[in-house]
């Protein structure tokens, strides 16, 4: 059974693309059969961060509209074995989209036997977000600790409780986890960013991992490189601690604590 | 789709909200229609009602087209006037369709509302029917919302009780013609009591609400006294005072 995970924050800007990239990069290194696919019609990014942007010949909207097969569309990744791109299109516009269409694309998907499709979503609450989520069995809510972030989170939560598949069928709610991106426990500690326990609190949902601000996500996506494949980083790190909890492995969240300043920094200020 | 008529006349009964006009001074009326949508803004937005003209409907005064762009105004839509006679000024000069009251009679100020759209229980409002054309509103059993309420949902208990085992989010919208129990935070709004049950309270652990509101007497965050936010508190009315006292 495919199990399909998206990726939603409601505000734009806060890490959905770099999580779905490595999230989907990070299973398939597992052995799981994996599909991402970019439902940011029209602004698409993900095949940027993937590398792969050369090689996208079809996208999801001819997929959909059945001018082209899924084996012609989905771009086998070079790195990972088991990894599939399915990118979204820079020229058509957002309502090119259907439920029927995603649904028979999905559908394939499953025929051929992948163990996980993730959704990247586009930003905020309209229909091409409503899209992105609307088959998921699980949701990754990204959240920056800021208050604004937070607020869209908690939106976002409530349209998969009402506007989901499984709501709407009546099924088992979607299983919602909480990813807090970009965080950055010395802004934390001056009372500049929201806590984990505050959003924690806000938000009521299980923790699945915490990924600090880390210059090395801007320096893989220049790079063309889900940041997870750099393991040597916090944020790969990050990253590989959130997947092991999504296994339902139990890992102490990381990264919480502000940096001890160094003796001399100490002495100097 | 072949072989269906295009169209169908069916019978069905439905329960509306019903706006019942008390006065014939348009300042008033418009006074009185702010405060009630600025309660609850989402809850009333484009929301179907009927005007019950009948308090007022034999004063000749009454503007009619001034009261329907009013109500058009705060984003509600009528859609029929209810009168008591079909021949009194208002019944003749509305630009509405006319209900007499022989048919159902809203029940004193327990007007009914539409059930909403945001995952909230059914509650078993049926009215029944009794002779004399009488509705008799039942006591519907309570609504309970075992999962958060989030920013921008509302949840209506129609009828009865609203209890929420978890949250409301800020933006989140918790509506009761009787009482509301919060269990977990109250960080949004509450509005219980709000078809003019007086004595209806809120009850909550964590008292955060950005409004509460006891038949539509209500206070914003920045009246609700400082002392009491993040404690556990109920909300109710001492005539025309609204009470925010801490729960011991
Ligand atoms: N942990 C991190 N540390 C530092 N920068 C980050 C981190 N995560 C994301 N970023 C940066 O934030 C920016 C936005 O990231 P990304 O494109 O993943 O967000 P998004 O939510 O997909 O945005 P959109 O809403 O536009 O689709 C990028 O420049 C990315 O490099
Ligand atoms: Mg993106």
């Amino acid at each position: 059974m495919s199990k399909i995970i998206v990726v939603t924050s409601g505000k734009g800007g806060v890490g959905k693309t770099t999580t779905s990239a490595s999230i989907a990069t990070g299973l398939a290194q597992r052995g799981f059969k994996t599909c991402v696919i970019d439902f940011d019609v029209g602004l698409r990014n993900l095949d940027l961060i993937m590398g792969c942007e050369r090689r996208v010949v079809y996208d999801l909207v001819n997929l959909v509209n059945q001018e082209a097969s899924l084996q012609q569309t989905l771009i086998k990744d070079k790195r990972v074995d088991n990894l599939y791109i399915l990118p979204a299109s820079q020229t058509r516009d957002k309502d090119a989209l259907t439920i029927e269409g995603v649904a028979r694309v999905i559908h394939k998907l499953k025929q051929n036997e992948f163990d996980y499709i993730i959704c990247d979503s586009p930003a905020g609450i309209e229909k091409g977000a409503k899209m992105a989520l609307y088959f998921a069995d699980e949701a990754i809510i990204t959240t920056n600790p800021e208050v604004s972030s937070v607020r869209d989170s908690d939106r976002i939560l409530g349209i998969l409780q009402s506007e989901s598949r499984r709501a709407k069928m009546d099924e088992e709610p979607v299983k919602e986890h909480l990813l807090i991106t970009r965080y950055n426990p010395n802004r934390v500690q001056e009372g500049q960013m929201l806590s984990v326990d505050d959003i924690v609190d806000l938000l009521a949902i299980p923790l699945l991992g915490i990924i600090p601000e880390s210059q090395a996500v801007l320096e893989a996506s220049n790079a063309g490189k889900p940041v997870i494949l750099d393991d040597e980083s916090n944020a790969g790190q990050a990253y590989n601690d959130a997947i092991a909890r999504l296994l339902g492995e139990e890992r102490p969240h990381r990264f919480m604590e502000a940096q001890k300043k160094g003796f001399l920094k100490r002495l100097f200020g | 789709m072949s072989g269906q008529a295009a169209v169908e006349l069916k019978g069905g009964m439905y329960t509306l909200l019903s706006l019942q006009i008390h006065s014939i001074e348009a300042d008033a009326i418009e006074l009185a229609l702010k405060n009630k949508v600025q309660q609850a803004p989402g809850f009333f937005k484009e929301t179907p009602i009927v005007i019950d003209l009948s308090p007022v409907e034999h004063m000749p005064e009454l503007d009619t087209d001034k009261l329907l762009q009013l109500v058009k105004d705060y984003n509600l839509v009528a859609i029929a006037a209810r009168v008591n006679d079909k021949s009194s000024p208002a019944a003749c000069s509305i630009k509405l369709p006319v209900l007499d009251a022989g048919g159902p009679r809203a029940d004193k100020s327990a007007d009914t509302a539409e059930q909403d759209k945001d995952g909230a229980k059914d509650t078993p409002a049926t009215p029944e029917l009794t002779s004399g054309g009488v509705i008799d509103m039942p006591v519907a059993g309570p609504t309970i919302v075992t999962r958060p309420v989030r920013s921008g949902q509302q949840v209506y208990a129609q009828g009865g009780e609203l209890v929420v085992l978890g949250q409301a989010g800020p933006g989140a919208e918790l509506i009761a013609d009787s009482n509301i129990h919060v269990y977990g935070p109250l960080r949004g709004r509450a509005l219980c009591g709000v078809t003019g049950n007086t004595d209806a309270r809120i009850f909550c652990r964590s008292l955060e609400a950005e409004l509460v509101s006891v038949a539509g007497n209500y206070k914003p965050l920045e009246e609700i006294p400082a002392d009491l936010k993040g404690k556990p508190a109920q909300i109710w009315l001492d005539g025309d005072r609204l009470v925010i006292e801490a729960l011991k």
